[in-house]
């Protein structure tokens, strides 16, 4: 067995979707290339950018920020980063370091919100109510907000996020068939919102499956956040996961094949179906929302945290 | 005929059941699947068709988690 490209017997990756076989050297080239491509084709950078990176300090994150850094060395870009601690015992705070070693080492911007200085309470506290809606709920708006606010803080012109094939492929899927048709709308490798006070979202490694971004950093050495969420559970998310991987050993294409036929139809979905809101404001703290109340505002009420 | 395995915190001396046996046997043994895990055979990545060898340190590493 030899690479394809490059004939060197030590193979560390079998492509099912492709029949191809790298070696390490032209693995990690090809999963680089590729992202670059993908930045490209949807023009998700501009010069001059500054590009906040969410970075938890786990494989997806740590990957965008170091390919991402490669734009900053051509001096395309400029990087910071926003590290959210939610405040989860035995488990956030090693991501924390991590994330916290990585901008060191690259010498750039970087800052760490934990939930406990921005809102008073952290996901262990919350997670301890009697009346919580799900550690995922509340984890998701709060760090969504807290990217958001650190974007417009740290004068970031564009948020990247370590989101991979396999969660776009998933988001893709489970909107659909919830019937989330305002949500399939906002799925794709770069979302911008009518509010001017949300930076532009943007998923360099939107095309590489999960499983190679966990190969890119075994093989590049780099220092990650290998752990399960103390609070992840059986989601719909993960049942719609499990189909699709299940598709994939008889049909090796799946993945990509969805993300395709996604992008061929995102513009139809977007000009039929997308919503025209968050034209007001939240009372309490000014962010867009079509409520009185934004989402994270109105979980602080319900949690007495005002 | 034996081997050491590494994954997460074990260390453990395993021995090898036959002259042919892969890291994917290996998996299938341990109950774990390919998907989640890549195989460093001495050191080096390796693919799961590899063949255990003799005296060989084969280290595991999650590198997808669910949730």
């Amino acid at each position: 067995m030899k690479c394809s490209k490059c004939g060197n017997p030590k193979v560390i990756i079998k492509r099912e979707q492709s029949g191809q076989l790298l070696c390490k050297d032209c693995f990690i080239e090809s999963i680089e290339k590729k992202v670059i491509k993908t930045v490209r084709k949807e023009k998700l950078l501009d010069k001059g950018d500054k590009v906040l990176v969410a970075l938890s300090g786990g494989k997806d994150s740590v990957t965008t920020l170091e390919i991402l850094n490669s734009f900053r060395k051509m001096n395309v870009i400029d990087i910071c980063a926003v590290t959210v601690d939610e405040g989860i015992d035995n488990y956030r705070q090693d991501g924390v370091d991590i994330a916290i070693r990585h901008a060191k080492r690259l010498g750039i911007e970087h800052k760490v919100v934990s939930l406990k200085d921005e809102y008073g309470i952290t996901l262990d506290e919350i997670m301890q109510r009697e009346n919580h809606k799900g550690s995922c709920s509340y984890c998701g708006v709060f760090r969504r907000t807290i990217i958001n606010k650190a974007a417009r803080e740290m004068g970031a012109t564009k948020i990247a996020t370590g989101h991979n094939l396999d969660d776009e492929v998933q988001a893709i899927m489970m909107n659909y068939l919830e019937g989330n048709t305002d949500n399939l709308t906002k799925l794709g490798a770069k979302t911008e919102s009518k509010a001017e006070e949300f930076t532009v979202k943007i998923k360099p490694l939107r095309e590489i499956p999960e499983r190679e971004i966990g190969i890119y950093v075994v093989a590049k050495e780099l220092e990650v956040h290998f752990d399960s969420c103390p609070y992840a559970m059986q989601s719909f998310r993960g049942e719609v996961s499990e189909v699709i991987n299940q598709l994939a050993e008889k049909h090796p294409t799946i993945k990509y094949s969805t993300l395709r036929g996604y992008d061929k139809i995102k513009g139809i979905l977007k000009d039929g179906l997308e919503k025209d809101y968050a034209h007001g404001r939240c009372e309490k703290c000014g962010e867009p929302s079509a409520n009185r109340l934004c989402k994270a505002c109105s979980f602080l009420e319900e949690l007495g945290c005002d | 005929m034996s081997f050491i395995l590494k994954y997460k915190s074990m260390e453990e001396k395993r021995d090898l059941p036959n002259d042919d046996y892969t890291i994917k046997d290996l998996l299938d043994d341990m109950d774990l699947s390919p998907q989640t895990i890549v195989s460093k055979q001495n050191g080096d990545l390796v693919i799961e068709d590899t063949v255990i060898n003799d005296g060989d340190e084969i280290q595991l590493v999650q590198i997808i988690y669910g949730g």
